[in-house]
């Protein structure tokens, strides 16, 4: 009974502690002027955005959708015969490089076996001449 | 009954209206958060960014009751948040201001002591007094602005109301409730 007691006295100093506190003067005044302030940033910044209102129509938004996949498709098939494009331009130089080079070896052992017929004979002639001698 | 707003569907509310509700409203709102901060500048500063988050969601809202039902229950997270967010101390006793309020009815020195009290309970529990006996709000009522089982809003309170009772009456000694 007592506790009960104190817990009403509780709950009655508590209603009358926590009762409503009057707002600070001229509280309604400066919501009301950050309202205004923030309406008149929003429409500044509004106008400046209108443009990309457009995009809030769906047909807009897909035709955007499908434009920008289309691009990237064609722009990863244009990237990819490019790279193609290099791939052969970069094998027909090695392929021409081999020719050449195997025309300088051609034409140096060609070169290489005159020589050497060249010597041969300077040393049969030697030989010959040795042989009169004797 | 709701009440009805000015204009006969919020989304049509002009900004007169807008202004007539933030003043019909604006007591409930800073004594929400004074009574929870025990801060006013900040107290003032949470009610003004809860009515400019009302402004922005008036076209949801459909009557008086809703608005007071969501200036409520947005005050209350906003009060919560914001001690969090600002990592708030728990309010020592002896460091709670006095309440701008007229002169109380009963002991002074126990309202200040009670008040002292209430501001150092944890937060939710906090919040759930707050709305109980300054609003006079059902724990019903509590838990639909909370989110909560009203079982745990009701059990916060039976806590809240010992704990304040036993050190209520450990403060004064002798002086009774």
């Amino acid at each position: 009974m007592s506790v009960d007691n104190d817990m009403n006295r509780t709950e009655d100093a508590l209603k009358r502690v926590l009762r409503r506190q009057p707002a600070p003067d001229s509280f309604a005044d400066r919501v009301l002027a950050r309202v205004a302030e923030r309406n008149s940033a929003e429409s500044g910044r509004g106008h400046r955005d209108s443009w990309w209102c457009v995009f809030v129509q769906p047909l807009v938004r897909w035709a955007t959708a499908t434009a920008l996949a289309v691009a990237l498709v064609a722009g990863g098939l244009h990237y990819r015969q490019v790279q193609y494009d290099k791939a052969e331009r970069e094998r027909a130089q090695g392929e021409a490089a081999k020719q050449r080079l195997m025309l300088a070896l051609r034409i140096a052992s060609s070169k290489l076996q005159l020589a050497k017929s060249k010597v041969n004979e300077i040393n049969a002639d030697q030989a010959g001449n040795r042989e009169e001698k004797e | 009954m709701a009440e009805p707003l000015p204009a006969e569907k919020a989304a049509d509310i002009a900004e007169s209206d807008f202004a007539e509700i933030v003043r019909r409203h604006q007591v409930m709102v800073y004594s929400i958060a004074q009574h929870f901060l025990a801060d006013r500048s900040a107290a003032e500063e949470l009610a003004q960014d809860v009515f400019l988050q009302l402004h922005a969601n008036l076209a949801s809202l459909k009557s008086d009751d809703h608005v007071k039902f969501w200036l409520r229950k947005v005050t209350g997270h906003r009060c919560i948040d914001y001690k969090r967010r600002r990592g708030l101390p728990q309010v020592a006793l002896d460091d709670v201001p006095e309440c701008a309020a007229p002169a109380e009815a009963g002991d002074p020195l126990l309202s200040r002591r009670l008040r002292q009290l209430v501001a150092s309970l944890p937060e939710k529990p906090r919040l759930i007094v707050i709305l109980r006996y300054q609003e006079d709000m059902a724990a019903e009522e509590i838990s639909n602005v909370l989110a909560m089982p009203v079982a745990t809003v009701k059990s916060h309170l039976q806590r809240s109301l010992a704990m304040l009772r036993e050190k209520m009456t450990r403060a004064l000694g002798e002086v009774t409730i």
